[in-house]
């Protein structure tokens, strides 16, 4: 298992069990016995689950879980409790949490409700982890040149293309809060954004690397070896061929192939930011990218 | 001349008169075409130099080209500077920069992209320069007056060097109309083409020619739509002209296809467009470019229509008459399908680029459900042609259904690729001969790709005449009015005869193809890419493709039987006959012409389980001839993954566990002694067995 997961408890034996029975899974574990210790831990880490009790001095259970909500929805949260009344866990369910543990547990118990609770977090977390990206996001969506674009064109008709494009210009890609702004900016429905951005192969929902690496698997191309440089690049960069869009962990490089970038004649041809390179040797492919930092 | 502000008719005939005064005339005036003029060139520069700017120069470093250059005039400049006059403003303005006595032009694509960057010195020119040569053209060139023979075009065959570019046989049998001016104007400067004839036929428009004149010249004049379908410019015109419409719209499709001529002369077709748009009545125009990452593209439309703006051109009051033509660019998001007039028509609307059901046609109800014309780069640049020479001139080039002259791209297997302008009664035979300079070294002919994405490869047999017996033009229907035209030397690059074959002109695209192509494997990767290029609106289109592509998949990986070629065939046609659109009707021609003309090789490798091309991995061996084998090594010592061994001058034998059939031991041996064979029985894999018992169980 692979995650980031904060236990809060006023028992610090409970911690230090939990602890124990977790300690080969691999995940990244801390531990609190202050529920207000943890909520400035949650502000600042990038927690995947959350495990807390419910009964605790300072703040009670429930609390810590609106307050965290509030701050990260995204986190997923499993609750502790030694008064599993019905009631009890109708609310924390209302509240949006993953799944509970009854006190007392045993070491498998915790251990399979992790194991749902990490990968329902993990899949409902944005593809951007890092917060310092979700926060550029959102500046750039509230910046004046984004809302002056959709200003611009609210009353043209026929703009929506333009309007997409300039804000992928702008803000690099087009997810979901992005479509809604524009939708409620342009006021029009968030399907009809949506149908746009999904037709046409420029627009992307996914974040771009600093540098966006194209490779062209036109006819040409594609029989002089686009294939074999795509697997070279995505090897060298060592990016998983996944959903969440081909880049690399440190943002840096980010791959997409295109169907045609109409330089057949220089075939094969891979386009690295605006820089076409062609007649690249697959075996070299991975030299075009030195001199992009 | 001073031109700041608006032209008017005055003007313009004031330009033509003094170009006409400058230019030197070099054939009869009455052949426009021939005419050739310096461009706009300073009379005190005693050499001129344009260097070709076009992307394919650019990506090989012109612009490099052309900084050593003045760098190295800057160098002798001072032995140069003596003689040469004042520089003025208006002439820094433009972008020729003159150093010395010398003018420097980045000019717009010559085509002959395979051999950039390119660049003529006065008559002559130059080919594949490198930074270090600079200093000998200068040094030998304009200094000493002696042309540089290692840089110009050398003729393989008598191996000879030629100056100058009519003699290139790459430029010699091409005919430029649209083109004409390519190479020797810079696009970006209007002034430029004014010089060339430009706005004259706009002009001619403004100054009396009314709407029926126009669209009785242009329907004389035989014009088709270049865009693919080949529909006659006239008949559209006219139909959109009758309409009764408060707002009427003109679109140029400026997509990858004609993009020659923006880069080339992005005026003239503002020119026609406006003269259409005179003659139909449409008061807005928009220049549709897909991809919105073509910068430069962009840039230099959006720089012309500024221009032309300026100038009066279009606008409100056109050259000072009541005319009125707002012209906009329109940038589309990408995608193949928006190439389809009606989907385009969505995109520049704004929503998903869905293609609509034909009729109502766009010149009846197109834009914001107005009458519009939707036409091709290519086709409103012959318009200003055909205003100013006549729909007879027109016609003195091509045949009776397809007259004047058309762009392709020329690339694949033959030793000049580029861009060409020719003449639509050209053979095809005599476009890969004679412009593409025959086939490379060891390459024999296999097909002729005729179309981009959508289109269909047509055989040696139908390219060449009728050399084994067999007619060329035993598929043209007996009942084809032009078939007193037909020539023995097999099909011409018009619209019946490629239709005839089975192929569309589409996109114009040329790829020669040789023996190493299996034509199963390149029909389904047309099949591939047809099926994530579809929009996914008809039924057809979308599942259709799809299920060709695993039909062929399942022939190319060896467990297809007999019955699916059957399938494959049928459904290729169901496809073309029901899809909704263009793309849907054309993109089964690549299977449907390859069932027709190399279905021995469909049969190959259904049958007996052999890709004869050695191109389907599963049904493929290589292996060494015994008896031709020499034993020189050199396959051995080229193959990636070591798997040719024996003894020097003894026969080599390849170790089938090991082979990747990368085909480098085919390309290397100079004997002929590798062969391309099936699979024998025990070479076959287990991961090979496995896929071919299941499929066939199920």
């Amino acid at each position: 298992m692979e995650g980031k997961v904060l236990f809060v408890d006023d028992d610090p034996i409970v911690i230090k069990s939990c602890k124990y029975a977790m300690e080969d899974s691999g995940l990244d574990l801390t531990g609190v016995t202050s529920p207000v210790e943890a909520l400035k831990l949650i502000g600042e880490n990038d927690y995947d689950v959350v495990v807390t009790d419910i009964v605790m001095p300072e703040i009670d259970g429930f609390e810590l879980i609106r307050r965290t909500k509030a701050m990260k929805p995204d986190i997923g949260i499993v609750v502790i409790t030694g008064y599993s009344s019905q009631q009890n866990i109708r609310d924390a369910i209302e509240m949006g949490i993953i799944d509970y543990l009854a006190k007392p547990f045993t070491p498998n118990m915790l251990t399979e409700v992790m194991a749902k609770a990490l990968t329902l977090a993990i899949r409902r977390k944005p593809v951007i982890k890092e917060k310092p990206l979700a926060d550029e996001l959102e500046a750039k969506m509230k910046s004046e040149d984004f809302l002056s674009v959709i200003n611009k064109y609210r009353d043209v008709p026929g703009s929506l293309i333009t309007v997409l494009e300039e804000a992928q210009a702008l803000i690099g890609y087009l997810p979901p809060s992005v479509q809604k702004l524009i939708a409620k900016g342009m006021r029009i429905p968030v399907s009809e954004v949506y149908s746009v951005v999904s037709f046409y192969p420029y627009f992307t929902m996914k974040i771009r690397g600093r540098h966006n690496v194209k490779v062209c698997i036109g006819a040409a191309c594609h029989t002089k070896g686009a294939p074999e440089i795509i697997s070279n690049l995505k090897e060298g960069l060592k990016i998983a061929d996944d959903t969440d869009g081909m880049i690399t962990k440190d943002m840096r490089f980010s791959l997409e192939t295109v169907r045609c970038l109409g330089a057949c004649g220089f075939a094969p041809v891979v386009e690295i930011d605006h820089d076409t390179h062609g007649g690249v040797d697959p075996a070299k492919s991975m030299d075009l990218l030195k001199d992009y930092e | 001349m001073a031109l700041t502000k608006a032209l008017t008719l005055e003007d313009l005939s004031n330009i033509k008169e003094a170009s006409l005064k400058k230019s030197r005339v070099k054939e009869t005036p009455s052949d426009p075409e021939n005419t050739e003029r310096d461009s706009a060139v300073r009379e005190d520069a005693q050499h001129t130099i344009h260097i070709c700017g076009g992307p394919g120069c650019r990506a090989r470093g012109s612009l490099k080209i052309k900084e050593a250059l003045e760098r190295e005039l800057e160098g002798t400049a001072t032995s140069l500077r003596e003689v040469a006059g004042p520089q003025t403003e208006a002439e820094s303005r433009a972008q020729a920069s003159s150093i010395g006595d010398v003018s420097i032009t980045l000019s717009g694509c010559n085509g002959f992209c395979n051999q950039g960057p390119v660049m003529t010195v006065d008559d002559v020119f130059y080919q594949s320069l490198k930074t270090g040569d600079v200093a000998t053209v200068v040094g030998e060139h304009l200094v000493k007056g002696q042309p540089v023979e290692r840089l110009m075009y050398k003729n393989e065959m008598e191996k000879t060097y030629i100056p100058g570019k009519p003699d290139i046989p790459f430029f010699a049998l091409q005919k430029p109309r649209v083109l004409a001016r390519r190479g020797l104007i810079d696009p970006d400067e209007i002034k430029e083409y004014l010089d060339f004839d430009g706005y004259q036929a706009l002009a001619e428009v403004v100054a009396g020619k009314s709407a029926e004149d126009i669209i009785s010249e242009i329907k004389a004049s035989g014009l088709r739509g270049r865009g693919g379908g080949g529909f006659p410019a006239g008949i559209k015109w006219e139909i959109c002209a009758r309409e009764e419409a408060r707002q009427k719209y003109i679109i140029c499709n400026a997509g990858p296809v004609s993009r020659s001529i923006v880069e080339n002369d992005p005026h003239s077709i503002i020119e026609g467009m406006a003269i259409c748009a005179i003659a139909t009545g449409a008061t807005k125009g928009y220049i549709f470019v897909r991809e919105p990452d073509s910068l430069l593209l962009i840039k230099r439309i959006r720089h012309t229509i500024e221009e032309a703006g300026s100038f009066g051109l279009i606008g409100n009051g056109i050259l000072g008459k009541g005319y009125r033509f707002d012209l906009e660019i329109s940038i589309g998001a990408g995608t193949f399908i928006c190439g389809e007039e009606t989907a385009m028509l969505s995109s520049i609307e704004g929503r998903r680029g869905f293609p609509s059901p034909k009729p109502p046609y766009p010149a009846v109800r197109g834009l914001w459900k107005k009458p519009t014309i939707v036409d091709n780069a290519e086709t409103f640049a012959n318009v200003p042609l055909i205003i100013l020479n006549g729909a007879e001139w027109f016609r003195s080039v091509g045949t009776s259904k397809s007259p004047g002259t058309k762009i392709f791209t020329l690339t694949g297997e033959i030793n000049t690729s580029g861009l060409i302008e020719v003449p639509m009664d050209i053979t095809f035979k005599s476009v890969i001969d004679g412009i593409g300079g025959g086939m490379k070294k060891k390459k024999t002919f296999k097909a002729l790709h005729i179309g981009g994405p959508t289109g269909g490869f047509i055989p040696g047999n139908m390219i060449w005449g009728p050399t084994d017996g067999t007619p060329a033009q035993a598929d043209r229907p007996a009942t084809q009015p032009d078939s007193t035209e037909t020539q023995p030397d097999g099909i011409r690059a018009t619209y019946e005869d490629i239709t005839c074959a089975g192929a569309t002109m589409g996109s114009g695209n040329l790829i020669v193809m040789d023996s190493n192509a299996c034509m199963v494997n390149t029909a389904m990767f047309s099949m591939e890419s047809a099926s994530g290029e579809s929009c996914g609106k008809c039924v057809p289109c979308r599942i259709g493709m799809k299920l060709m592509y695993e039909k062929l998949r399942k022939i190319t990986e060896g467990y297809a039987t007999a019955s699916d070629l059957e399938v494959l065939e049928e459904m290729a046609g169901e496809v073309k006959r029901t899809s909704l659109c263009g793309f849907g009707q054309t993109a089964p021609l690549a299977v449907l012409t390859t069932l027709k003309y190399f279905r021995a090789e469909y049969e190959a490798h259904v049958n007996n389980k052999w890709c004869p091309a050695g191109k389907c991995k599963a049904l493929s061996t290589f292996y060494i001839d015994e008896k031709v084998c020499t034993g020189c090594t050199s396959c051995a010592r080229k193959c990636p993954q070591k798997a040719i061994t024996g003894e020097r001058k003894k026969p080599h034998a390849i170790d089938q566990s090991l082979c990747i059939q990368c085909r480098t031991c085919y390309e290397t041996c100079t004997f002929g002694s590798i062969r391309i064979g099936p699979k024998a029985k025990d070479m076959f894999t287990p991961v090979h067995q496995q896929p071919m018992a299941n499929k066939e169980d199920e």
